[in-house]
């Protein structure tokens, strides 16, 4: 399985901006995160890029990706009806090709030489499935997360075959359906914000669209329904993902990326200097 | 010779399930040593739980039951004066089980055999046993999925829960925030199940846990207009960032702004409130003692500066109603919370099956937090209909696999209309009537006796069980073929046979009276009795014809209050007895969201919480108040349903005066009566308040010296000797010349047996004796009437009374024409009374912390601790050493103590009497109530009169349960102490006599103790002058005793209060007083404190001794 395509999701009311705050990435260049994130699914080889926005966004969005070269598409949604309904705007795009899914709100700094999206990408191209990007969680953060349960698929390490996918369980649903062999008590494996999907979500989006037209449409029951008619997989990562929304989140995302990169050094002694002179006083 | 391990071990059900007295039978008694060493050695290397278990119940009931028999009629003098260790003792009370075992094997190791030791040991086995079984069951209810997460939650930030956003938006148009309501229905148990939802049997036998359980909407027959389900659970945001816990029915609320507060259980009447907030993982059971802030958890719950109210009702259904009302509003209230957490999907309608046994899950955390213990069969009412709940064994992936043979968790199968049409259900409706006889009992010793007699797989009771599971499928055909009469039969048949061959204790007198006056009644129109749970008594069901269902309903009623009426005074009646109306719930449990106008609370909480609010300005209340107050109004206003409420609340809050004066009055009324002594009380309060007298005074000085009664002091009559034919020739002369009259003391309160409910333990039909249900004063006369006619003469029978015991002795001997007791029997009216105080701190501090206490199981200790913290702030807010006088007059008096009851004799002319008519009488046989052993032997009377002395006292070998003193020498003085009076508590552990106290009198030395003579009894004053005069010299004792208040819908609380009481023991100090002291057996000598000990006073040989002594009149 080829992945040629990736939606990049940034409607959400509350995240709009997001995407458009600046940051100095690994390589000491000050980019904003739309181009961060842009750059990440493009060093996976991804040239086809769709961003789905709150209407009126694309020409701020469009500015803040630079010229990232290739093709890069925007398209609306025309009410904020939920993570699963932002997915679905992009159907046309994605056609009946697999997709690289990301959130706009996300960043994602590799632990390895590959990053984050590349390693996604070469699990779903060698496994030829539909993969999820997970990181262990505590339970005190499902509130936060979807999150799945399933069992490790034999001989591939970091790999889990979804049995179960829950949108935000409490941790008694994540007892009783989302205990993963191997993981220590209390952590399950919550969606990292990163997806290759295959094009039955996007019918499946369809269907559930066309039953509900209520006002939130999540992402996570399609992929339950997924995980029910073809091979599904969870993949944990070597990186972290930053959310950049929640309190302090632009700031985290900020020294990791500076602390992964060339600047570590300087933006090291910067902060010892802010602790040393915190402790003198 | 049987290896007993194999009996454990034995991969054939047929000799695994062999009763352990068929194995034992032939052994003897170091055949039973031998394999008691072997179970021992088996019990601490068995890695199955189960294996463990069992092994320590058989050590248990050897040494209860098989070896002491054994012992006794082994010649082994030496091993018969063991003692036993006090460290052993002590290892006992802190639950260091292994500990104590080890100090009491020590002994038997070095001193031989011993009944005292034998007593100890099976003491540690059997609760080291129970203990085993908690633990697992703890084990397994905290490793349910889905209730682990709740441990491991420590710290607010980490609260995985969010209250959904559906409860946490206020009404756009009014400001008030909606109510989710859970209405559930209670649970019967259709065929009994043989009490096989006990965890400890459901996981050890799943294939034999079986329960037909019924969803039931309930009404007070005559009070409410139709069946509803009668348990509801609110709950909605407030904003106050505090928890506000209401129970309706018992008048309690409480605004909680700590953790710690969460944890305390019996702080208040808002337990079962608590207990489901935190197994509903609101308050998760790990943040327990974790010091962080409950407004931050609440934050984190429903959002910043927001608490949440829930409110419990329901709909003042009686306590002890055997339909699991308790648990019921446990799984209500779990289940709102659990829906409003999101833990359940479902936020309103019915539950879903896995919503349910999550829902049953944490009700079995939240009964284990709160101490008590239902079945597993209790929150059947969250399931709809009728169901089948079955064990299930235990598989691979289930927390239990590989440690006990059944799943912790049932499964539950609903009834469909092919297993039980609506036709038949409709009919089974209108066939049964449910009743609560007003008895509310505590059924925990019938649920141990049970596991034990299951572990033990005694013959008969194993077989009741098998034939139980065939009584189950008969009514289950019965339901199939629409055959109510059928189900009649069977439910009455298992009542009859198997469920009384299990527990006798299952029945009583009330009981049994009633079934006969409804079949003397009804005849054919009456198919059948029903035992809904643990006893009878409370909750029941009769079986009519459906014609005659209205009818029996208004019989019913009226035979149980009449027989109340006959009762009360015998029988721990709770409240009065009512009928039901009832109809099978298709629904189970359901929640509801109320919005707007219709988001009011149920109009109690109103009257509940309305006085304070109404007391406030308007302007301070929240606006979301202000609102709730308008709709309060409306409703009112124009709600049918309403109406009245509005005149409830007025008349809280301009309450009308008076109506408690009369109660004060009748107290007034009733010390003057009785002849209270209003200077003597004065001057107890003041030495109380001072700190001269307390329990801690109570004991002799820290110097005297406590030693064991030689053994050359006590005469062993426990066996007959070369003189005993000699003896009992003496004494059936002087029975027939009418030298002896038999004293029975019953002025007492009996406070240990019905914990203080103010009954008259004498008329307590306490056991099926030669057939019928009999008291102890009936008893006792039987003993009397035998020695009477094998003596061939009319033996007098003097019963002592008290303010409390007289009237209704009199008038139950009047009704009973005497039990037919052919020689003469005379009551003997107690002259004086106390009036109880609210103790002090200083000495409930004494009692709970200075002296050695048996440490309970974890949770249940958590919560004893709370209850006893709660008692010392209720002593210091009532004023220490005040007049308890907030309860019925009755149990406001006590009784002085038994050292009144023979100076009594002399005072009221009782004696006086019986000399003029016997002026032969020279002796006098005084005993307890309990002490039914106690019979006028001739070889005893014999051997008192041979030797002369003044008191004759009897003596038994102490085992572990005797508390309370014994025979000592106390600076070099043989005498008679009593426990509260032994300077250390280890002193009575070195004294290997216990006091049966029962009492050979001789009564002209007696007198002359006062300094009287016969000539003297008639001149009044001269005897109330030696009276008191004799009275000074002996010492008075505070003592703390129970006393129950009842109040609500068959609610009951216990509390400790201070009274005084002088003891006939002490006689024995008196040097002018010769007392001689005889060891009698055990059978004879040992009392019946407790109901718990009945079933082991039927099983080892108590009762059939008892019986042999006895001559029932036909």
């Amino acid at each position: 399985m080829e992945i040629k395509k990736a939606i990049i999701t940034a409607a959400g009311p509350a995240q709009r901006t997001l995407p458009l705050q600046t940051l100095v990435d690994r390589d000491g260049v000050t980019k904003t995160a739309l181009r961060i994130l842009i750059e990440e699914v493009r060093a996976a080889g991804i040239e086809e890029i769709c961003v789905v926005t709150c209407p009126g966004d694309p020409p701020a969005y469009a500015a803040a990706a630079g010229d990232p070269g290739g093709r890069l598409r925007f398209i609306a949604q025309p009410a904020p009806r939920g993570y699963g309904h932002a997915v679905w705007c992009a159907r046309e795009f994605a056609g009946e090709s697999p997709f690289l899914l990301l959130v706009g709100d996300h960043l994602y700094v590799s632990g390895g030489r590959k990053r984050a999206a590349q390693q996604l990408v070469e699990i779903a191209g060698a496994e030829n499935c539909a993969v999820s990007a997970v990181q262990a969680t505590h339970e005190s953060k499902l509130p936060y997360y979807g999150a799945v349960g399933g069992r490790r698929v034999a001989g591939r390490k970091g790999q889990y075959e979804i049995a179960e996918v829950m949108e935000k369980p409490t941790p008694t649903e994540a007892e009783q359906r989302l205990i993963v062999p191997g993981l220590r008590a209390g952590y399950y494996l919550c969606f990292f914000g990163m997806h290759v999907l295959t094009p039955a979500v996007m019918s499946l989006l369809s269907a559930e669209v066309e039953r509900n037209a209520g006002p939130n449409l999540p992402l996570s029951p399609a992929l339950a329904q997924l995980a029910q008619r073809e091979r599904y997989l969870a993949g944990e990562l070597e990186g972290r993902r930053y959310d950049i929304g929640v309190r302090y989140g632009l700031l985290t995302a900020q020294l990791a990326l500076a602390l992964a990169g060339q600047d570590r050094e300087e933006v090291l002694s910067g902060l010892v200097e802010l602790l040393a002179r915190r402790e003198m006083k | 010779m049987p290896d007993l391990v194999q009996l454990i071990t034995a991969a054939d059900p047929a000799r695994r399930n062999q009763a352990l007295a068929a194995a034992c039978a032939g052994l003897s008694a170091g055949d039973l040593l031998d394999q008691c060493a072997r179970l021992d050695d088996f019990r601490r290397r068995s890695e199955n739980l189960y294996e463990r278990v069992r092994a320590l119940f058989f050590l248990y009931a050897i040494h209860r039951f098989h070896l002491p028999e054994r012992l006794a009629s082994a010649a082994a003098p030496a091993g018969r004066r063991s003692l036993i260790p006090f460290a052993g003792y002590e290892h006992l009370l802190q639950r260091r089980f292994e500990e104590a075992l080890d100090q009491f094997l020590a002994v038997q190791q070095a001193e031989g055999p011993s009944d005292a030791i034998s007593s100890a040991l099976a003491a540690a086995y059997h609760r080291l046993g129970f203990q085993t079984l908690a633990d697992q069951v703890r084990r397994s209810v905290r490793s349910v999925r889905g209730n682990q997460w709740m441990f491991r939650m420590g710290h607010p930030a980490d609260h995985p829960l969010r209250l959904r956003p559906e409860l946490c938006q206020p009404h756009p148009g009014d400001g008030t925030y909606p109510i989710l309501r859970e209405c559930t229905p209670v649970r019967m148990d259709l065929t009994h199940c043989g009490w096989s939802d006990i965890f400890f049997l459901g996981m050890d036998y799943p294939e034999g846990a079986k329960v037909l359980n019924v969803s039931i909407d309930l009404g007070v027959h005559g009070r409410d207009p139709a069946p509803r389900p009668p348990v509801e659970a609110s709950l909605r945001v407030i904003e106050e960032p505090l928890l506000r816990l209401a129970s309706l029915d018992l008048g309690a609320a409480a605004d909680i702004t700590n953790l710690a507060e969460v944890f305390d259980f019996a702080k208040d009447y808002l337990g079962l409130l608590k207990a489901a907030v935190i197994a509903a993982g609101l308050v998760p059971p790990g943040i327990e003692g974790s010091g962080q802030s409950l407004a931050e958890l609440l934050a984190r719950l429903a959002g910043r500066g927001r608490g949440l109210e829930i409110v419990s009702r329901v709909n003042n259904i009686p306590k002890g109603s055997r339909l699991a009302v308790s648990t019921t509003l446990l799984a209500a209230l779990v289940s709102v919370c659990m829906r409003a957490t999101g833990q359940a999907a479902s936020l309103t309608g019915p539950l879903q099956e896995h919503e349910r046994r999550l829902v049953l899950a944490r009700a079995l955390l939240g009964e284990w937090l709160g101490g008590s213990g239902g079945g597993w069969q209790d929150s059947g009412g969250v399931w709809p209909g009728m169901k089948l709940i079955e064990g299930v064994p235990a598989g691979e992936g289930d927390p239990e696999f590989g440690v006990s043979r059944g799943r912790l968790m049932p499964r539950h199968r609903i009834l469909a209309a092919a297993d039980a049409a609506l036709e038949t259900r409709r009919r089974l409706q209108e066939s049964l009537v449910l009743v609560h006889g007003g008895m509310a009992q505590n059924v925990g010793p019938i649920l141990e006796m049970v596991t034990e007699k299951y572990l033990l797989r005694c013959a008969d009771e194993w077989q009741a069980r098998q034939s139980m599971l065939g009584i189950l499928d008969e009514i289950l055909a019965a339901l199939r073929a629409g055959d109510v009469r059928r189900i009649g039969a069977a439910t009455t048949r298992n009542f009859q046979q198997p469920i009384q061959t299990i527990i006798p204790w299952a029945t009583n007198y009330f009981t049994e009276s009633l079934i006969q006056q409804v079949r003397a009644e009804f005849g054919p129109a009456f198919w059948g009795f029903w035992m809904l749970g643990g006893m009878s008594g409370g909750g029941m069901g009769f079986i009519f014809a459906p014609e005659q269902k209205a009818r029996a309903q208004t019989h019913l009623q009226e035979l149980m209050s009449a027989g109340k009426r006959a009762l009360q005074h015998a029988l721990p009646f709770a409240m009065e007895p009512v009928v039901y109306d009832f109809a099978i719930n298709e629904r189970g449990t359901e929640a509801v969201l109320l919005e707007g106008a219709a988001a009011l609370m149920p109009p109690a909480y109103y009257t509940l919480l309305g006085p304070a609010l109404l007391r406030q300005e308007r302007h301070t209340l929240t606006p979301a108040r202000r609102a709730e107050w308008d709709q309060f109004g409306a409703a009112c206003r124009a709600r049918p349903e309403w109406r009245g409420v509005a005149q409830t609340l007025f008349e809280i809050m301009l309450p009308r005066g008076q109506p408690e004066a009369a109660a004060g009055q009748s107290l007034a009324a009733l010390l003057e009566q009785h002849g209270f002594d209003r200077l003597q009380h004065e001057q107890i309060r003041a030495d109380l308040k001072e700190g001269r007298i307390g329990l801690a005074q109570n004991r002799l000085p820290a110097s005297a010296v406590i030693e064991d009664a030689p053994a050359a002091e006590v005469a062993d009559l426990s066996a007959p000797g070369p003189a005993a034919a000699r003896w009992a020739e003496r004494g059936r002369a002087a029975l027939r010349n009418g030298e002896l009259a038999v004293v029975t003391l019953a002025a007492g309160a009996g406070s240990r047996w019905t914990q203080g409910a103010g009954v008259v333990k004498a008329l307590h039909p306490f056991c099926r004796l030669a057939g019928r249900h009999r008291t102890f004063i009936e008893t006792h006369l039987a003993k009397s009437r035998r020695a009477a006619r094998q003596a061939g003469c009319a033996l007098p029978h003097l019963i002592t009374t008290s303010y409390l015991t007289h009237a209704p002795i009199a008038e139950f001997l009047a009704r009973q024409h005497h039990y037919g007791y052919e020689g003469p029997l005379h009551l003997s009216p107690g002259r004086a009374v106390g009036l109880r105080l609210v103790p002090t701190v200083r000495d409930l501090r004494f009692m709970w912390e200075e002296m050695p206490q048996q440490l309970l199981d974890e949770q249940q200790q958590k919560v004893r601790d709370s209850l006893r913290q709660a008692l010392i702030h209720w002593a210091a807010a009532a004023g220490e050493a005040s007049d308890y006088t907030d309860n019925l007059p009755l149990q406001c008096l006590h009784p002085v103590g038994h050292w009144y009851e023979v100076p009594n004799l002399l005072r009221n002319g009782v004696l006086a009497r019986l000399l003029a008519e016997r002026p032969g009488l020279q002796y006098l046989l005084l005993h307890n109530i309990d002490t039914l052993g106690a019979d006028a032997d001739p070889a005893l009377l014999g051997w008192h009169i041979d030797h002369g002395a003044c008191l004759t006292f009897e003596v038994i070998p102490r085992r572990l349960e005797d508390r309370g003193g014994g025979l000592a020498r106390v600076n070099g003085q043989l005498r008679l102490v009593e426990g509260l009076a032994l300077p250390r508590e280890e002193a009575e552990f070195a004294l290997t006599y216990y006091n049966s106290n029962t009492c050979w009198i001789h009564l002209d030395k007696l007198l002359a103790v006062f300094r009287l003579t016969r000539a003297d009894l008639a001149d009044a004053p001269r005897v109330a002058a030696a009276i008191r005069s004799l009275a000074a010299r002996m010492p008075t004792y505070i003592t703390l005793k129970e006393v129950k208040k009842r109040w609500g819908h068959g609610q009951e609380d216990i509390f400790p209060v201070t009274q005084f009481e002088k003891l006939w023991v002490d006689l024995t100090a008196l040097p002018e007083v010769d007392a001689r002291f005889v060891a009698v057996p055990r059978l004879r000598g040992q009392q019946l404190k407790d109901p718990a000990q009945l079933d082991g006073w039927l099983r080892d040989g108590s009762a059939a001794y008892v019986e042999r002594l006895c001559d029932y009149p036909a």
